[in-house]
């Protein structure tokens, strides 16, 4: 096996009286693309805001390469390797797509002092970047975010979270809203992302979009973690979704 | 039309740009004299006393926030500076050092209402505007002070000393006007700082999670605004020979307007420097066109609305259109 990237140890959240998570325990490996399921109000989203530093742990520690680590915020998260990817919220959709990629991280050409961007430098970059996850248009790297269709959008997060050499990166929903020929192409930046040696969280309530793209199904209900070791070669969508919905018992 | 419109929605300087150059043609052709060197260079002075608060507002508003305190800060900082001079015997520098220094300290108290108590930009300005025009207003008992023992002073001529080319007649502000405005377009289109200002305006969420400082960056645009409309209350001062705790009422909203008018977004996230200078020279030439063609100045603010209403409506019907193709 290949080396252990996150371990998550007995996690758990509250929100006031409701316990969205009660001592989760996951693990994922380097090169690993992990699919998880559940229900809504399973506790996906907060699993994962709580591993991308968006909300904190109410108990549980985090190892991330062996060593625990304290998940504060979301640059916490981002210092630490771990890329989150939402629908819509984190590009600024009136910058562009070059700015977009390269927000609280600009290169500066010159002094700091004066901190005038390298944007020969950004769009060079982008442009790479926008080909190696594979949108195919012919899009400038000067476009702003608004311009760009949902699957789009995706592929700018996901390229960003490849160039700043992140470990994992979380897409949560992320083919929501989108036709098929885009879903399409988010599951092939899954596939380019993965082939590049990173890792994925991929969570998707179509599961069959889950089975295109995933070594590994990890199923949540109630806050638990009920199954985390379905290779989807070997099993059926019917049984996961058994699993599931609590029908397997 | 979708050609124009592409335009006006990647450049949102064009349209009030067309719109300076039709006031321009319109008002010439019924007054002549509209562009006559007298009234350039009177039209001129006072445009760049505002116009260096709106510059300021441009990056705030960009950024998510404005502050509706310009107008009393405008009023308080000349009448700090005057009252220390004439009243102690400490020289003009350092009073107007002292009253910038103070300027900068209602921007900063602005900026953690806002930032750290997470109270509207709205109220928390509304509260400074009140507390800055009661103080200036306290502290002079509501008298003007005396500023014309300022003319032997090189710092007074620094600021705003004349230079007459032929009929035409400069002010030293249309100086510090044009050298902010470089700046702070400069900063806004080029610059790190302004990245992370329209990341701020934009989605402040997202910028956040990249590990923008938002909040530091609304806090420094607070003390920036603070800081130009206090400069720009000295220039006033001492170009009026009076610093009238009265004076500045009711700019802000014209500051604002002017912002608007520019194409910046009240929202946030899109702004120019660019269209805000246009925007003020639009104010500014309405409200002396009106009267050299013979309107009722009275009737100024009419025009104004309707062009200020008008500015909304092209910008939300771009961002309409703009957003349906996403
Ligand atoms: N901010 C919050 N305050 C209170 N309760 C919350 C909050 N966020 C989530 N919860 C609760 O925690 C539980 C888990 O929610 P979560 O969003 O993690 O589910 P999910 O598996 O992502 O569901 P979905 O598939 O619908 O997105 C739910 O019962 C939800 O109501
Ligand atoms: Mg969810």
């Amino acid at each position: 096996m290949s080396e252990l990237l996150v371990q998550m140890d007995n996690v758990s959240k509250s929100y006031g009286p409701v316990d969205a998570l009660g001592g989760v325990n996951l693990k994922v490996y380097r090169g690993e693309v992990v699919g998880l399921l559940g229900d809504n109000g399973a506790g996906k989203s907060t699993l994962i805001k709580v591993l991308s530093g968006a909300v904190k742990a109410t108990g549980g520690t985090i190892s991330i390469k062996g060593k625990t680590v304290e998940m504060n915020s979301t640059t916490d998260a981002i210092d630490h390797g771990i890329e989150t990817i939402y629908q819509d919220s984190a590009l600024v959709t009136q910058l562009s797509i070059a700015r977009n990629l390269f927000l609280g991280r600009e290169p500066i050409k010159g002094s700091k002092f004066l901190g005038r961007l390298d944007e020969d430098k950004m769009a060079a970059v982008a442009s790479e970047l926008l080909k190696e996850v594979g949108i195919s248009k012919d899009i400038p790297p000067t476009t702003p975010i608004s311009a760009l269709s949902g699957g789009e959008r995706q592929a700018v997060a996901i390229a960003r979270a490849m160039h700043f050499e992140s470990d994992l990166i979380i897409l949560d929903e992320p083919t929501n809203n989108l036709g098929v020929a885009e879903t399409q192409g988010v599951l092939q930046f899954v596939r380019n992302a993965k082939a590049s040696g990173h890792s994925c969280i991929f969570i998707a309530h179509n599961i069959h979009h889950v089975f295109q793209v995933v070594d590994r199904i990890v199923v949540m209900r109630r806050g638990a973690i009920v199954a985390d070791d379905i290779d989807p070669k070997t099993t059926t969508v019917e049984a996961v979704e058994r699993i599931i919905t609590g029908m397997d018992s | 039309m979708g050609k124009l419109s592409k335009l006006l929605s990647v450049r949102p300087e064009v349209g009030p740009a067309i719109l300076l150059v039709l006031l321009i043609v319109v008002f010439t052709s019924i007054n002549p004299k509209f562009l006559s060197i007298l009234n350039i260079s009177n039209t001129l002075a006072f445009t760049v006393e505002l116009g260096l608060i709106a510059l300021a507002m441009t990056l705030l508003m960009t950024s998510g926030e404005f502050d509706l305190s310009v107008g009393s800060l405008f009023g308080l900082t000349p009448v700090i500076m005057w009252a220390l001079f004439n009243g102690t015997d400490i020289p003009l520098e350092l009073a107007f050092l002292c009253a910038i220094a103070i300027a900068v300290f209602i921007g900063l108290v602005n900026g953690w209402f806002v930032t750290y108590l997470k109270i509207p930009s709205f109220l928390v300005t509304l509260g400074m505007l009140l507390v800055a025009r009661g103080t200036a207003l306290y502290i002079t008992d509501g008298f003007p002070q005396r500023t014309w023992n300022a003319s032997g002073e090189w710092l007074s001529g620094f600021l705003v000393g004349d230079i007459q080319i032929g009929a035409l007649r400069l002010y030293m502000s249309l100086f510090w006007f044009i050298l902010v405005a470089v700046l702070l377009h400069y900063t806004l289109q080029k610059t790190k700082m302004g990245n992370w200002i329209q990341a701020s305006g934009g989605n402040a969420d997202a910028a956040r999670a990249r590990g923008v400082r938002v909040d530091a960056t609304k806090i420094k645009l607070f003390v920036l605004s603070s800081a130009l409309a206090g400069f720009a209350g000295v220039i006033s001062s001492i170009r009026t020979s009076a610093a009238n705790p009265n004076s500045g009422t009711g700019y802000e909203l014209e500051v604002i307007a002017m912002v608007v008018i520019g194409g910046t977004a009240l929202m946030g996230g899109r702004g120019t420097i660019v269209g805000t200078v246009i925007g003020i020279f639009i104010l500014r030439l309405m409200r002396n066109g009106i009267v050299m063609i013979g309107v009722p100045g009275l009737a100024y603010n009419i025009f104004i609305g309707a062009i200020i209403l008008g500015m909304m409506a092209l910008h939300s019907w771009l961002d309409r259109r703009n957003q349906s193709r996403g």
